[in-house]
C-alpha cells in the first residue's frame, strides 16, 4: 500500500513538473500498465496519489519556466514567473504548494470523508435527475468552460457523433462502424483522450519548452513562503472555496477555476498590482487546484459522469480495475472508498513534504531541456493506447484522434468539450430511452430535483446565449 | 520514470516466459475477465506451469472468441475462455467460433436467479433488457401469460405486459432496481445474494434451473421451488410446453449452460493435463471457495462431462425452436437478431 502510494506520488510528480504533461497525461499513460495492478485497490491509490502529486508538480514549470505544465498552472504563472525572475522562486512555489497542500486536504477531508454518505444521493437521483444531470454537465462544459459558445457546441456534436459509434443500444447491432470490426466496441477512451489532450500538449510543449530560463539562487524563501500562505489565508480559502465548487460542477476543468480563483484575488485587492510577481496572485489560484481535483470526484463517482478531463481517464481506469463508477456496487465497497482517500490525501501530504524538502533538486528537473522528455512521453502515450490490441488499427485510430486535437487546439474549438460529449454520448442516449420508457410528462412533473435541474440547464443557456451575443457585439 | 521503464521491461518478459494463454474476450475488468483470473491463479500450482490472461475486446466478447477460432486454436498452449453470453450470441449472431470444433476443458453450469420487488403488482413488469436477459424475457412471458397461445399471442401478450428498458448496464440496472424504477431484476447467484437477497425490499422471483445431463433442468437446491417450470405449474396447473417454452430452453440452456467455460481446439496435446489440474483444482476446497466467491457455489462439469454438455446442448436446436427464438428477438425484444441455417449444416 505504502509502495503504491509513493509510487504514485513520485510518478505524479514528475508528471507534474514536466512542461506541458500533467495529471491527464500522467493518467493515460497508466493505461499501457494496467495489467501490473494485480490488487484493484492498489491501483485506486496510485491513481490518486498521481492525481494530487502532479498538481502540486505542475506549479513547477508555472513558476520556474513560465510555462503551464497543465491547465492548472496557468493562472498561477502570471505573477509566479515573475517572482522567479526576481529571484523569489522557492518563496512563490513554498506558498504555492502549502496553499495547495491546505485546500487539498481540506476539501480531501470534506469530499472522501463524506463521500460514501453522499452514495445515499444515488438512491434520489434516478434515471430523469441523472439525464438532466448529464445534459447541465455538457452545459456546463459547452458554454462556461469557454467561451467560444458556437465552437463549442461544433466540439459536443463531433465528441457525441464520436462516441455512439459502436452498438446500437436497442438492437444490439453494430452502429456508424462501415464494416470495420474494430469499431463495433467504439473508439477508446483511451486513445480519444490521448489524442485530444496528451499528444497536442506534448507536441506543443516541444515548441514552448525550449524558453528554459537559467536557475536562481532559491535558497533560504522557504519559511518566507508558508508564512505568506498564513498572512493572505483568506485568499488561499477562498480560492480553495472557488475549485470546490467548480469542481463539483460536472465537466469543467481546473483552468476555469484557477482563473476564477485569480479573477477572485484581483477583485478583493483592488489597491494592489498583479501580474509582476504579486504573492497573493500565486497564493489565489493555487488555492483552486487541489480543491477542484477533490471535489470533481464526487459527480465521478456518484453519477459516473466526470468532473473534468483527468476524472474522464479516472473513469476509464477504474472500469479497468472492475470499479463501475456511479453504480450500487460500490455503496458497499467500503475499501475503494478508503483507497480514494488515502491515495489522495496522503499523496497531497507527501508531495508536499517531497516538494519542500527537496526544492532545490526539484528544481533542476524543471530545467532539463524538454527535447529529453518529449520521446519518453510520446513513447510511454503510444504504448498505451496500442494495449487494447496491439494492432495497426490502435496506432490508426491514435492518429485519428491526435489530428483531431491538434486541429482542435489550433482553432479553438473545445477540446474538454469534445471529450466529455464523447463520454456522455452513450449515457445520454441510454438515459433518453429510459426516461422515455419509464416516465411521462406527467410523472416527470412530480420529480423536484428533475425541475430544478431543467431550470438550472435553460437559465445556463439563456445566461450564455445573452452574454456571448453581447460579447460579440 | 525508471520504475516505468523497468515495468516496460517486465511487460515483454512475462509475455516471453508465459507457459499457458488465457484468451478471456473481453476488456480487463469485465465479470469474466475477472473469473479467468482467479482460476489462471489458484489452476497455477496444479498445472505447475504460468498462465497469462491475454483480454481481446470487442462488441459484444464476440471478436475475441472469433480471433481464437481463426487464428490461434491451433496453439496448443492457448485455452479460449468463454461465457454465457457467448454461448447466446452463437446461436443469433453470425459468429465464426463453433463449440463442436473443440474439446471442454471444463465449463461451470451455473443458474441465473431472478428477484422482484415486494409488494409491487407487476403490472406491468419493467425489466432491464439486453441480449443476455433473452431467457428472462421468455419466463417473464411465460409466467405471465400461461400456457397454449401461439407464438404471436405471446409476443402481443409480452408486449402489453412488460416494459423493456434498452440500454441499462449491469450496475445501472441494480441501482434502478434498488430505487424501484424497475420492479425485476436477475443476477447470477453472487451477484443476486450481494445486491438482492440483502436488499428487504427485494424478494425471490423465478429461477432458470440447472440442465442436466438428460436435458431437463432440475431445481436449485440454492433456492428449491422457484424454478420457472414449477412456479408455472403451480400457477397454470400444467407443466410448460410447446414452442414457446421449445425457444426458451434453447436460449437459458445456451446462456446458463455455457456460463463459465474452458475451451482447446480438438486433438490438443495438452488437453489431458489441463483436465488433469483442473480436476485436481475442483477438489482442493481453498481453491473452490476462492472461485465459489466470484459466482456461487456450483460445481464443474470437468472434460468429458464438457463435452457431453455440448453435445445436450445442441439437441435443442432444431430449426422451429431457432425460428422462434429470432422471431421473438427481433419483433418482441427489438434486437437485431440473425437465423443461422448454418446451424443444421
Amino acid at each position: 500500500m505504502i509502495t503504491a502510494l509513493l509510487l504514485g506520488t513520485l510518478y505524479g510528480l514528475i508528471i507534474g513538473i514536466i512542461p506541458a504533461a500533467g495529471a491527464t497525461t500522467g493518467l493515460v499513460i497508466l493505461f499501457g500498465f494496467l495489467s501490473y495492478f494485480t490488487d484493484p485497490y492498489l491501483g485506486v491509490i496510485f491513481c490518486m496519489a498521481t492525481v494530487a502529486a502532479s498538481t502540486t508538480g505542475d506549479t513547477y514549470t508555472g513558476v520556474l519556466l513560465g510555462i503551464p505544465g497543465a491547465n492548472s498552472s496557468a493562472a498561477t504563472m502570471v505573477d509566479g514567473h515573475p517572482l522567479a525572475k526576481q529571484g523569489k522562486a522557492t518563496y512563490a512555489l513554498t506558498a504555492a504548494i502549502t496553499t495547495s497542500t491546505v485546500n487539498g486536504l481540506l476539501w480531501g477531508t470534506l469530499t472522501f470523508a463524506l463521500l460514501p454518505w453522499y452514495m445515499k444521493l444515488m438512491m434520489v437521483f434516478g434515471v430523469p435527475e441523472l439525464w438532466a444531470f448529464t445534459m447541465l454537465a455538457l452545459g456546463c462544459v459547452g458554454f462556461v468552460s469557454n467561451r467560444f459558445w458556437v465552437r463549442s457546441i461544433i466540439a459536443i456534436i463531433v465528441g457525441t457523433l464520436l462516441g455512439m459509434i459502436g452498438v446500437d443500444p436497442v438492437t444490439n447491432a453494430d452502429r456508424w462502424t462501415f464494416g470495420w470490426d474494430y469499431l463495433a466496441d467504439g473508439i477508446q477512451l483511451v486513445a480519444m483522450c490521448a489524442g485530444l489532450f496528451a499528444i497536442p500538449e506534448i507536441i506543443n510543449g516541444l515548441k514552448e519548452g525550449e524558453a528554459t530560463t537559467q536557475p536562481h539562487d532559491t535558497s533560504g524563501q522557504t519559511w518566507d513562503g508558508v508564512k505568506a500562505t498564513w498572512k493572505y489565508k483568506w485568499d488561499a480559502l477562498r480560492g480553495g472555496a472557488i475549485g470546490a465548487a467548480v469542481g463539483f460542477l460536472p465537466g469543467i476543468g481546473g483552468g476555469v477555476a484557477d482563473w476564477m480563483g485569480y479573477g477572485a484575488t484581483v477583485a478583493a485587492n483592488p489597491d494592489e498590482e498583479f501580474g509582476k510577481g504579486n504573492i497573493r496572485g500565486v497564493i489565489g489560484p493555487e488555492g483552486t487546484n487541489n480543491a477542484q481535483k477533490a471535489t470533481s470526484m464526487i459527480p465521478t463517482v456518484l453519477f459516473g459522469i466526470p468532473g473534468a478531463s483527468f476524472a474522464a481517464v479516472l473513469l476509464g481506469l477504474f472500469m479497468y480495475f472492475g470499479f463501475e463508477l456511479g453504480t450500487i456496487d460500490l455503496a458497499y465497497d467500503t475499501k475503494f472508498f478508503d483507497s480514494l482517500t488515502y491515495g489522495f490525501m496522503w499523496g497531497t501530504v507527501l508531495v508536499a513534504i517531497i516538494c519542500i524538502v527537496l526544492n532545490k533538486y526539484i528544481c533542476k528537473i524543471s530545467y532539463v531541456p524538454y527535447k529529453y522528455y518529449f520521446p519518453l512521453l510520446i513513447g510511454f502515450i503510444i504504448w498505451a493506447c496500442t494495449r487494447y490490441t496491439g494492432g495497426w488499427e490502435d496506432y490508426a485510430i491514435l492518429g485519428c484522434t491526435s489530428a483531431l486535437g491538434l486541429f482542435c487546439r489550433k482553432y479553438k474549438y473545445s477540446r474538454p468539450a469534445m471529450l466529455m460529449a464523447f463520454i456522455l454520448a452513450t449515457k445520454v442516449e441510454t438515459l433518453t430511452i429510459q426516461m422515455t420508457t419509464l416516465y411521462t410528462i406527467e410523472t416527470l412533473m412530480t420529480r423536484p430535483i428533475f425541475i430544478i435541474l431543467m431550470i438550472m440547464i435553460i437559465g445556463l443557456f439563456t445566461f450564455s446565449i445573452r452574454k456571448n451575443k453581447l460579447e460579440y457585439a | 520514470m525508471k520504475k516505468l521503464l523497468a515495468l516496460c521491461l517486465m511487460a515483454f518478459t512475462t509475455s516471453a516466459i508465459a507457459d499457458y494463454i488465457f484468451v478471456v474476450p473481453q476488456k480487463p475488468g469485465g465479470g469474466t475477465s475477472q473469473w479467468a483470473q482467479i482460476v489462471a491463479t489458484q489452476l497455477e500450482p496444479f498445472l505447475g506451469e504460468k498462465i497469462v490472461i491475454k483480454n481481446i475486446p470487442g462488441a459484444r466478447d464476440i471478436p475475441g472468441f472469433n480471433e481464437w477460432h481463426n487464428e490461434m486454436r491451433n496453439d496448443d498452449k492457448i485455452i479460449m475462455i468463454s461465457h454465457g453470453g457467448n454461448g447466446i450470441a452463437f446461436l443469433q449472431e453470425n459468429v465464426d467460433y463453433d463449440y463442436a470444433e473443440y474439446d471442454s476443458i471444463g465449463l461451470m453450469n451455473l443458474n441465473i436467479i431472478a428477484g422482484k420487488r415486494i409488494g409491487d403488482e407487476m403490472s406491468p413488469v419493467k425489466f432491464a433488457s439486453g441480449s443476455g436477459k433473452v431467457p428472462e424475457a421468455y419466463a417473464i412471458t411465460l409466467l405471465l401469460c400461461g400456457p397454449g397461445l401461439t407464438m404471436n399471442e405471446y409476443l402481443a401478450c409480452f408486449k402489453e405486459n412488460v416494459v423493456w428498458v434498452n440500454g441499462m448496464s449491469g450496475g445501472e440496472r441494480r441501482l434502478a432496481f434498488k430505487r424501484g424504477e424497475l420492479n425485476g431484476t436477475r443476477e447470477n447467484p453472487a451477484s443476486y445474494k450481494k445486491h438482492v437477497a440483502s436488499d428487504e425490499n427485494a424478494e425471490l422471483w423465478f429461477h432458470h434451473g440447472i440442465l442436466q445431463a438428460d436435458g431437463s433442468h432440475a431445481d436449485d437446491l440454492n433456492y428449491p421451488g422457484f424454478q420457472l417450470e414449477i412456479l408455472f405449474e403451480e400457477r397454470w396447473g400444467v407443466a410448460p410446453s410447446g414452442e414457446f417454452y421449445d425457444a426458451y430452453k434453447l436460449a437459458k440452456s445456451f446462456r446458463d449452460g455455457l456460463q463459465k467455460a474452458l475451451w482447446v481446439n480438438k486433438g490438443n496435446t495438452n488437453t489431458f493435463t489441463l483436465r488433469n489440474a483442473l480436476h485436481e483444482m475442483s477438489m482442493d476446497p481453498d481453491a473452490m471457495k476462492a472461485i465459489q466467491k466470484k459466482v456461487g457455489k456450483y460445481e464443474w462439469m470437468i472434460g468429458e462431462d464438457g463435452n457431453a454438455q455440448v453435445d445436450t446442448l445442441m439437441t435443442f436446436i432444431t430449426p422451429r425452436a431457432l425460428i422462434n427464438l429470432i422471431h421473438f428477438n427481433k419483433d418482441a425484444l427489438g434486437l437485431a437478431s440473425v437465423y443461422k441455417e448454418s446451424l443444421f449444416e
